[in-house]
């Protein structure tokens, strides 16, 4: 419930901030006003919130788990982070509000996707017949750019960073689409062939981001920071010479093993993690290791039983005919060890575990 | 302009050997006779030899012709019925042959320049040739009990269902698989369809989650209950257009691991054909979907988690086809006004049509027919079945045009065979020696068709002799349009119809195909196999090249450029088509050039078809018998009398001449390297 209100929280920014914007009319060839905004409003909430749920789903067995807290990313908070963590969150959140308008797209629920036809200056029916629509993918880029974009007001090097996070989540959309073909010539020969580009699973943009994270680059930008106009030039430089499809960070994240309400991190004591298991990845079963090993926790097996539906008989759609089963489960949960020789040891792992993000 | 004197054979009295002798008058060989173009002496001959009877073939015995005529008596048979018209298989004094080097050249360019511009306007005027369009399905929930008949779903705009935006709603609300319609209005929001847009066919994608406990079966089977509407304006009703069960096979497969870490990723599922309409007449049409389950009959049990239904429609852009048709509009009279020139000039002559002549004005008339823009009717009518017309005109064309090359190749190998016989005549028994071992392999090739042919020598010339080699173009050209039928013909019917959708209907269409693919294999072979023959027997002949007199050995040679040309000219074409299909299915599909955008497909298609229309008007223009013949019958007459003093009054005049205008000889010879290579 609380991450719902989160994302209507951010719609209403967004809302807000459109108004009060005059830069629209430049690019405004879809729209007419705020009351636009409004048919995509509920698309962006619910794109915001997929690229959320997408953030939780990959950061589940990581030190860091995409709180909710994450999705703050309004320009009025001055606390705002610039490290990795925030430029995953940037990227996802604007590759799910473009995924999720180039989808429902699809749906019909828009009026004018991919039909701005702005190389022509001409609006629907005579570019379409002559030529088509352009993707819808680039309808949706394009409204995402306006929307995700508009959060970042400053001009300062975390914009900047967001800026370019929020485009190498656009572009990781586009990079992960796929390219299908069907020929259709005489007698369905290849002579005449069409080929279009795919959305692919949501899923597929999170692992792809998911991996620029762990490559996303260090830029040092914060020290010597004014808002002069030669330091901002030289952010522009900045950033644009990194490839756009990378995520970029200012700052190095804190350690997420500790709870520090100051930036409301909630550290990982309590948390569960997965040990043993005949179909887990590499990450996934150093998972008890990262969490609580390396953080100075002891991993404590809990057993449960568990009640959950069995032999099921399923149809394509909603019905469920099932049995009840209880099973016991192992789970395993990170606690905290008695007295001083855990911290001690937490403070020699975290050494390590620094020194093994230098890597990177 | 250049002329040239082709070899011609004339009654002369029987000596030595006895049977059937070959003979060539001595005063043809003079310089005289350059005036003098094959055809013309091919009806003096017929006028003074042949009588009422047709021409006839007088074979005169060269010197040591009697050493070996036992030996030789079959392959001379052989020859005899090469040799019954003078030049019976090559059009002799085609105007490619006369033209000089500078006109040639001129053709060449205008011809080259015409080819530039239909690809221009392909790349730059075009838009691309085809568009897809995304739907995804709108879930309707069908909430009267009793199902209406009549009742459509619209998935948006006024009057749309009621939707449900995931199953998990339809869980809570206790919704059952029947009573879920998906709903795809086609074109989305603020669009119309337009018979512009010629045809539509729509493919569909099932988004199937995985379960560990509800996976796809093995060979599972999807049933569709799908019906579709059009209307043409935006209040009025929907008609029904169609209305069809369908069965579609699952072909999907989980690339990742089959863990419950990984519930809820989609199956990676091929493209199902879903549907094609051949004309787009109506501005809007309606898609409804059901799939029924019926757990008693096993019917869309085991097809695990339908997430979402998607479809792309894909229709060609109504830009493409206005500039298609104006290209077809264009080329329609073109190709019409050269081919009545050609065949013009064929009727002018005395003789009837040689086959290779009959040949290419049957490759202009099927040009002709696919260049004809019926396709402007599809505009103003229903026309569900152009589609399928189109498709039968261009296998028409295309099997025509292989029959072309086959029969070009052919008739030329035998041209070549003419050959031999005239290394004989003119006496030299080292000729007729080194002529032997190719008359005889001459015979054992050709193989029994020949044999035959000498029983009825009114069977030369014809197209049963390439029976073996027309026939698998016919055969694969019948089963491509059986299949055809079956798919597009069915289609006319019921647009849902897949081929592909049954067992057996997928095994006849691969049958189908793989019978069409081998006779394909089967003409390349023979293809390839008389090219190789005619480019040996040029080799072979060309060593008796010098020995020759000048004007027979400038017919051989134009035979020989006449060959290598079309032969270079076909490459060309055919390596170009290659090439192009190569890059505009690789490419992206457009090129962005400056400020421009090149639409590499729409170039593809635009600059492929004018080559092909510029492929068969060059042919039919350069290939057409010379105008020059007519009128020189006088001077005909006196090459036959064979007046020696005017000969050698005029002798010299003409060497220099020759010199002058050496340019053709020279490209012969470069083509001739060029065709080698």
């Amino acid at each position: 419930m609380f991450m719902h209100l989160e994302v209507f929280y951010y719609v209403f920014i967004l809302l807000a901030h459109m108004r009060s914007c005059y830069c629209w009319s430049v690019n405004n060839f879809l729209m007419t006003g705020p009351k636009a905004y409004l048919i995509y409003s509920s698309s962006v909430a619910a794109g915001a919130q997929s690229g959320i749920e997408e953030c939780k789903y990959q950061f589940a067995w990581d030190r860091w788990n995409c709180p909710e807290r994450a999705l703050q990313l309004s320009t009025h908070s001055s606390l705002r982070s610039a490290n990795r963590e925030t430029a995953f969150v940037h990227a996802i959140s604007s590759a799910g509000v473009m995924y999720t308008l180039t989808r429902n797209c699809s749906l019909g629920d828009f009026d004018n996707c991919g039909c701005d036809d702005s190389r022509n200056g001409q609006r629907g029916g005579h570019g379409w017949l002559w030529g088509g629509c352009s993707d819808n993918v680039g309808f949706g880029e394009a409204i995402s750019k306006q929307f995700v974009d508009a959060l970042e007001t400053g001009q300062d090097a975390r914009a900047a960073m967001n800026l370019h996070n929020n485009e190498a989540g656009r572009k990781a959309v586009k990079g992960t689409m796929q390219r299908t073909c069907k020929c259709h010539g005489v007698s369905g020969s290849c002579t005449t062939q069409t080929c279009w580009l795919q959305l692919p699973e949501f899923r597929e943009v999170g692992n792809y981001l998911k991996e620029k994270y762990h490559r996303a680059l260090k830029v040092d930008l914060l020290r010597g920071a004014g808002n002069s106009a030669a330091s901002r030039g030289a952010i522009a430089e900045t950033f644009s010479s990194i490839s756009r499809k990378e995520l970029v960070h200012l700052e190095d994240s804190p350690d997420y093993c500790l709870e520090n309400r100051t930036l409301g991190l909630p550290g990982t004591e309590g948390r569960e993690c997965l040990k043993k298991g005949k179909n887990l990845n590499k990450w996934e079963k150093r998972s008890c290791k990262r969490l609580c090993g390396e953080c100075g926790l002891a991993v404590e097996e809990r057993k449960a039983e568990m009640v959950s539906s069995c032999n099921c008989k399923f149809h394509w759609c909603c019905a469920v005919k099932c049995e009840q089963c209880r099973k016991t489960v192992t789970k395993y949960f990170c606690v905290k060890k008695g007295g001083q020789r855990g911290r001690n040891e937490s403070a020699g792992s975290r050494r390590k575990n620094l020194r093994l993000r230098k890597k990177h | 302009m250049r002329r040239r004197c082709a070899p011609h054979v004339l009654p002369a009295p029987a000596s030595g050997c006895s049977g059937i002798k070959l003979s060539a008058t001595r005063s043809c060989d003079s310089w005289f006779f350059f005036f003098f173009p094959p055809p013309f002496e091919v009806e003096s001959q017929e006028q003074s030899g042949g009588g009422g009877g047709g021409p006839t073939a007088r074979v005169v015995s060269a010197g040591g012709c009697s050493l070996f005529s036992s030996t030789l008596s079959r392959s001379f048979v052989a020859r005899r019925d090469f040799s019954l018209q003078p030049f019976p298989f090559a059009m002799a004094g085609a105007i490619i042959e006369n033209m000089s080097t500078k006109k040639l050249v001129i053709v060449g360019v205008i011809l080259l320049l015409f080819q530039a511009f239909a690809f221009m306007v392909g790349g730059l005027i075009a838009p691309s040739p085809t568009t897809a369009v995304h739907y995804l399905a709108t879930k309707c929930v069908d909430t009267v009990k009793q199902r209406q008949e009549t009742k459509w779903f619209m998935p948006w705009g006024p009057n749309q269902c009621d939707k449900i935006r995931t199953f998990d709603e339809a869980m809570a609300k206790k919704i059952e698989a029947n009573n879920i319609v998906f709903a795809v209005h086609i074109p989305l929001p603020n669009k119309e369809m337009s018979s512009w847009f010629q045809f539509m066919l729509v493919i569909l994608q099932f988004d199937i989650a995985f379960r560990m406990h509800n996976q796809i079966k093995d060979g599972a089977l999807v049933t569709i209950d799908v019906s579709l509407a059009y209307r043409d304006d935006t209040i009025s009703k929907w008609t029904e257009m169609a209305h069809s069960f369908e069965q579609r096979k699952l072909s999907c497969n989980f690339t990742t691991t089959k863990t419950s870490e990984n519930e809820g990723r989609h199956y990676e599922c091929d493209l199902l054909p879903f549907m094609e309409v051949g004309s787009v007449a109506h501005k809007y049409y309606l898609l409804n979907i059901r799939l029924p389950i019926n757990e008693r009959k096993n019917i869309n049990v085991g097809i695990g988690e339908i997430k979402d239904i998607r479809l792309v429609s894909i229709h060609q852009n109504g830009g493409f086809t206005k500039v298609w048709f104006a290209m077809k509009t264009f080329l329609t009279p073109s190709i019409l006004i050269i081919m009545i020139w050609y065949w013009r000039r064929i009727t002018l002559m005395s003789r009837p049509p040689v086959l290779l002549e009959k040949v290419i004005l049957a490759l202009g008339i099927s040009m002709t027919f696919i260049n004809i823009p019926v396709e402007w009717f599809s505009i103003g009518f229903n026309w569900t079945w152009m589609l399928l017309f189109g498709d039968i005109r261009q296998g028409i064309f295309y099997s025509m045009l292989l029959s072309f090359w086959i029969i070009f190749c052919g008739e030329h190998l035998m041209g070549t065979r003419l050959f031999a016989a005239w290394s004989l005549e003119r006496g030299q028994v080292k000729m007729c020696e080194s002529g032997l071992p190719t008359i005889t392999e001459l015979v054992t090739e050709l193989g029994s068709h020949l044999t035959n042919n000498l029983q009825d020598q009114t069977e030369r010339n014809r197209l049963s002799v390439y029976w073996k080699q027309v026939g698998p173009i016919v055969f694969g050209s019948f089963c491509l349009f059986i299949f055809d039928m079956c798919e597009r013909g069915v289609q006319l019917k019921n647009p849902f119809y897949s081929i592909w959708a049954s067992e057996v209907g997928t095994e006849l269409a691969m049958a189908f195909i793989i019978v069409a693919g081998i006779c394909a294999c089967l003409y390349f072979l023979f293809l390839c196999f008389m090219v190789f023959q005619v480019f040996r027997n040029i080799s072979g002949k060309r060593t008796s090249l010098p020995a020759m007199s000048k004007a027979r050995r400038l017919h051989y040679e134009g035979l020989i450029f006449r060959f290598k040309f079309l032969m270079l000219v076909t490459l060309t074409c055919a390596a170009m088509t290659v090439i192009f299909f190569i890059i505009s299915q690789v490419n992206g599909g457009h090129w962005h050039w400056g400020e421009h955008t090149v639409q590499v497909n729409s170039a593809f298609f635009t600059g492929i078809y004018g080559m092909w229309n510029l492929y068969v008007f060059a042919i039919m223009f350069l290939y057409a018998p010379s105008h020059k013949r007519y009128g020189d019958e006088q001077s005909s007459g006196q090459c036959i009398t064979g007046d020696a003093g005017a000969n050698s009054g005029e002798d010299n005049q003409l060497t220099t001449t020759i010199t002058h205008v050496d340019g053709p000889t020279e490209i012969y010879k470069m083509i001739g390297k060029e065709a080698q290579e």
